[in-house]
């Protein structure tokens, strides 16, 4: 159910304009995490693309075990930024959930920061069933 | 790595993305069938690969909708639970099920696509401030198009939880975002506006993801050279789909493109029957 009103948000004590207005730092904070963790994606995604460039390197037709990843990037292999830079945009919306989860909890929004525990839970066993199967 | 192919399957993924992002479906639904009918790629890496690049998509996507306030963070994560609980099943199964039986529901969920989109409408919003609201779901967002602030409850949340739970399913055994099963949901069900439908589901849809696209990244179904072109053409392609819907009128493309999901629903429907078909791999 909606309405559409011409006038500001409601300052009325439980209306749901108010409510909304105590997540903003909610939202800031998603927003922020979304953002830093695309461009840290993208920029390693960029430099794996320019170090195989560079190196004559091409990319190998799977990504790099978990294990094996951060040995791949410190011996400056192109697959395996590569496929940190995958991995990195794969935990940008985990990164999120946790941090919408804390932002609840300092509003005051017991229920729906208890919600977002339980999506990072399922999140969680999803990772650990990949790396322990 | 074979460059022109990575070019191919780039170019293909941005325009993937640009007819998404004008209908509002994401660019995911399209690449597997792209992927696999017409480039060869192998279904389960095709699979993986859309999983990446709707994240990827999501993570860019989502920061605009939470700015307009057209997420809404508390019905994301109450319809996250059953979401992502059924994307890890479903990533599960699909990781191991048979090609044809993964061809058939995904055309099956073309087929759909297009018959809902064919037949297009929204859900009358209307209600008052003072509407129950036990699930504390209330919102609101100001409306760029009529510079109006639009308040609104949803409705019937079990039902919407048990619809997001099969969306979950679907998208993990599938690799799409499943945008195209939770906005009609949230709008015609829950009574959800569209643009806080569509805000919202864009928000999730990265998350639902996220759960697949580790469960085929531990059985080495992501390729770099399919992943990486997708990535980058689904980006390419939602920025320009989203400069270009505010110039097309994208209704007067519907019809095109009901057509494009029912030939590609039709041509996986049939390859899981055992046809094949011309100019198709």
């Amino acid at each position: 159910m909606a309405e559409v009103s011409n006038s500001s948000p409601s300052p009325a004590p439980d209306a749901p304009g108010n409510r909304a207005l105590n997540l903003a730092p909610v939202y800031r904070s998603a927003i922020l995490v979304l953002t830093r963790g695309f461009r840290l994606g993208a920029a390693l995604l960029a430099l794996g693309l320019a170090v195989a460039a560079i190196k004559g390197e091409s990319l190998k037709h799977s990504a790099e075990d978990f294990p094996d990843v951060l040995p791949a990037v410190f011996d400056g292999k192109a697959s395996g930024i590569v496929s940190l830079a995958i991995l990195c945009l794969m935990a940008t919306p985990v990164a999120t959930v946790l941090v919408v989860a804390v932002g609840f909890f300092r509003a005051g929004d017991r229920r729906f920061g208890a919600f977002s525990l339980v999506v990072l839970c399922v999140l969680t066993i999803s990772i650990s069933l990949s790396l322990f199967r | 790595m074979d460059v022109s192919r990575s070019i191919e399957l780039g170019v293909v993924s941005a325009a993937a993305a640009i007819v998404g992002s004008m209908l509002g479906l994401g660019g995911g639904v399209f690449l597997v069938p792209l992927f696999t009918l017409f480039f060869g790629v192998d279904q389960k890496l095709a699979i993986g690969a859309s999983a990446v690049a709707v994240v990827t998509n999501s993570v860019v996507g989502s920061s605009v909708h939470l700015r307009s306030r057209f997420t809404n963070l508390r019905l994301a994560m109450l319809l996250q639970v059953p979401t992502a609980s059924g994307a890890t099943v479903g990533a599960l199964i699909g990781a191991s099920a048979p090609e044809r039986f993964v061809n058939a529901l995904f055309g099956a969920v073309l087929t759909y696509a297009a018959v809902s989109m064919a037949f297009q409408r929204q859900a009358a919003i209307a209600g008052t401030e003072d509407t129950p609201d036990p699930w504390h779901l209330g919102a609101e967002y100001l409306d760029p198009a009529t510079k109006q602030v639009v308040h609104y409850v949803p409705m019937r949340v079990r039902l919407g939880m048990g619809v997001s739970g099969v969306a979950g399913v679907i998208s993990g055994m599938l690799g799409v975002g499943g945008g195209v099963i939770q906005v009609p949901a949230m709008n015609l069900l829950m009574r959800v506006p569209v643009k806080a439908a569509a805000g919202t589901s864009a928000f999730m849809v990265g998350i639902t993801s996220v759960a697949t696209a580790f469960v085929y990244y531990s059985r080495d179904k992501i390729d770099p050279t399919v992943v990486v072109p997708a990535m980058i053409g689904i980006f390419v392609g939602s920025q320009a789909g989203s400069r270009l819907t505010r110039r097309v009128r994208a209704q007067r493309l519907v019809l095109l493109f009901v057509l494009v999901l029912l030939y590609l629903g039709g041509s996986l429907l049939l390859k899981s029957a055992g046809v094949d078909i011309p100019w198709q791999k």
